[in-house]
């Protein structure tokens, strides 16, 4: 058995060869799950918060986690906002360096005209060096000193994955794009349930892929007179932020305010052009060069949330509108996922009222 | 002998046989003497749709000997209208300027057709245009700077703006090297000087609008009566009206733009010719939002011009535009 504490150390700075975990996680899949592994996982899988590393299990892994001894091969990422001033960054890599974590990709913005100061970094570690829970008391410290409006750590390999819920309509593309997306593990999320105002009957491909996998299908149509919004924040009020997938309800302000996490819309158009209802047909009358996609924040306002990703193609006089429609459900898959990704990797924050940072 | 004469769209100005003659012999062919040997034309025909008219058209050409090169014809799904544009070599010797006019006048005739156009630009005069501006100089040196460097075929035959620019500035002095007379006319809310306008301006074939912030009535644009090409700084239909960078950076988008195209009595709501965007982020300024989009402004409105002085620009419908 190997003491971690004991093991020689890399001088500062210098990352460690990639162990066959790594290597593997680096291609997109799964690392080798070790019987240790399964066990955190297992530990950890009620909710992202709360999680305890055992340190039993973790003290195992260490012989299998490098071919030398290293800085850690456990992947964190932590975002923070707050006032900007002199030496936050210096602050953030000292706290994450003195538990011997190596930082392998920062990205800092500063607006010109206000002093607001964001970040987001990615490093590696070694959970017996620096545990979960120790981490998560350090950058609360940090938290606390620089009156951080935000600051969250993530650590994808030891905690649960973001709880979904994707309400759809009756176009499916997002929702199905999104489904194979999931099962091929490029969309690293739990879909807990699908929720739709359009019936789907149990021969059709969605029906099946969810039974399959074992993922419920709620069918909550809905009428002028009755959203069934309670019903649906029943359903959802478990995940960690909820994806429309050309939903074409328009959610309440007090379904947002009840639900009160992060909801990510799709809409099919480049907004602000083309708000509302069939936005391909009000582009092609417009005789648009031109056509796109905007994932957004769901607020209060239709389609007028902060924007998270926009995507165009080119049209032009031998595009009919059916065409046009093709373009951009083609679109909407990409634009959607990628703002999905994008916001399950801390890379997308709140900015100012209307807008983001995507790092 | 050739006669060069003036393309059907373009006003009557008749070149100098002689000079015409000579200047291009001596320009266009290979061999040291002689009339040029084979010269490009483009011919764009907009008409009712029928069985035949790919035919005729191109038999029309190989009669004379022309060499089509390439097409491109559009049959919309829903509509039976017939777009096409052809350009082919031919010799003068054997297809004289009038006659090919002609020939295209008769199939013009035969199938109805709602424009006809052909143009030799080796033999045809540019296009005559005059360019108005304002404040904002981006687009208008862009365009000189191309225009100077024979990127943009026509003849500038005058700058108009309500923008008073004294004699030491850049533009100024480009004008004056070049012979092209700037006109200064300020406006006012009760005076856009549009009689003004109409009268330098005649002799035109188009006019561009670069950046040129005022706008154009409906009883100038009747008078005038010829088409009118405008940049709009921003992603059409979003960001009407002015400003539009700094609404689009207020709204938070992920993607600017610009959209040239023709001037009605509404404005920014002409059919659309060209619009290409860039990306922006967080990490974006006000003041690179405005850069990226005059980048866009001076390459979008040259991609226009290129494709309108090409003849590949065609009206269709009443807002939109078949563009080859």
């Amino acid at each position: 058995m190997v003491d971690p504490d004991k093991a020689p150390s890399l001088p500062h700075g210098v990352s460690p060869p990639l162990s066959h975990a790594q290597e593997k996680r680096s291609e997109g899949t799964e690392p080798d799950l070790d019987p240790m592994t399964l066990l955190r996982r297992t530990a950890y899988s009620s909710s992202a918060s709360s999680s305890i590393l055992q340190i039993a299990g973790t003290f195992f892994r260490a012989p299998h986690s490098s071919t030398a001894a290293v800085a850690g091969s456990t992947y964190g990422v932590h975002v923070f906002q707050c006032p900007d001033t002199v030496g936050i960054v210096a602050k953030l890599s000292e706290c994450i360096a003195s538990h011997g974590g190596n930082i392998h990709s920062v990205d800092v913005f500063v607006p010109e005209d206000r002093r607001v100061f964001y970040s987001r970094s990615e490093f590696v570690f070694d959970p017996a060096r620096w545990p979960r829970v120790l981490m998560d008391n350090d950058f609360s410290n940090l938290s606390k000193f620089f009156n951080a409006k935000i600051s969250i750590v993530r650590v994808p390999d030891l905690e649960p994955k973001h709880k979904i819920g994707v309400l759809a309509s009756k176009q499916e593309h997002c929702l199905v794009d999104l489904l194979h997306e999931w099962q091929d593990g490029r969309l690293p999320v739990d879909i807990k349930c699908v929720i739709s105002n359009h019936e789907r009957a149990p021969n059709t491909h969605v029906i099946r892929f969810l039974e399959r996998h074992g993922i419920p299908y709620h069918c909550l149509p809905t009428s002028p007179g009755n959203k069934r919004e309670d019903e649906i924040l029943n359903l959802v009020k478990d995940t960690d932020f909820l994806v429309l997938a050309r939903y074409m309800q328009i959610l309440s302000g007090r379904f947002l305010d009840s639900y009160g996490k992060d909801i990510i819309n799709i809409h099919h158009g480049l907004l602000p052009s083309f708000r509302g209802g069939n936005p391909s047909k009000q582009a092609y009358d417009a005789g648009v060069k031109l056509i796109g996609a905007t994932s957004h924040f769901v607020t209060e306002g239709l389609d007028a949330g902060p924007i998270i990703e926009q995507m165009v193609e080119r049209v032009s006089h031998r595009d009919n509108l059916r065409s046009f429609v093709q373009k951009s459900e083609n679109l909407e898959k990409q634009c959607l996922g990628k703002a999905i990704k994008s916001y399950c990797e801390l890379r997308v924050l709140p900015y100012e009222l209307k807008k983001t940072v995507v790092f | 002998m050739v006669v060069a004469g003036a393309s059907s769209s373009s006003s009557s100005s008749i070149l100098g046989i002689a000079s015409g003659f000579f200047s291009r012999a001596l320009h266009s062919s290979k061999t040291s003497s002689g009339p040029p040997t084979a010269v490009h034309g483009i011919h764009v025909f907009h008409c009712p749709d029928v069985v035949g008219i790919v035919a005729k058209l191109s038999e029309c050409i190989a009669l004379r000997g022309g060499n089509i090169h390439s097409v491109d014809v559009f049959v919309p799904e829903n509509k039976q209208v017939f777009y096409s544009r052809c350009e082919f070599v031919f010799h003068p010797a054997r297809w004289p300027r009038d006659e090919i006019n002609n020939d295209f006048m008769k199939l013009s005739k035969l199938f109805n057709a709602e424009r006809s156009v052909v143009r030799v630009p080796y033999l045809d005069p540019k296009y005559k245009i005059a360019v108005l501006a304002s404040k904002q100089d981006h687009c208008l040196f862009d365009l000189l700077h191309r225009w100077q460097e024979g990127r943009l075929p026509v003849d500038i035959s005058c700058v108009i703006s309500n923008h008073v620019r004294s004699p030491n500035t850049h533009v100024i002095r480009f004008l004056e090297r070049h012979g092209i007379p700037y006109h200064h006319l300020p406006t006012t809310p009760r005076n856009k000087r549009e009689d003004e306008i109409l009268e330098l301006v005649a002799d035109t074939d188009f006019l561009v609008l670069a950046r040129y912030m005022q706008i154009l009535s409906g009883r100038f644009l009747e008078s005038y009566g010829k088409d009118i090409i405008n940049i709009h700084h921003g992603l059409l239909p979003s960001f009407k009206g002015g400003n539009p960078s700094k609404q689009a950076f207020d709204a938070g988008v992920k993607l600017i733009g610009a959209t040239s195209h023709f001037v009605t009595e509404e404005l920014d709501s002409g059919a659309i010719i060209e619009q290409m965007v860039e990306r922006v982020s967080h990490r974006d300024t006000l003041q690179s939002f405005v850069q990226k989009s005059e980048n866009l402004e001076k390459q979008c409105l040259a991609q226009a011009l290129k494709s309108y002085c090409e003849l590949q620009v065609l009206h269709c419908d009443t807002n939109k535009t078949v563009v080859f």
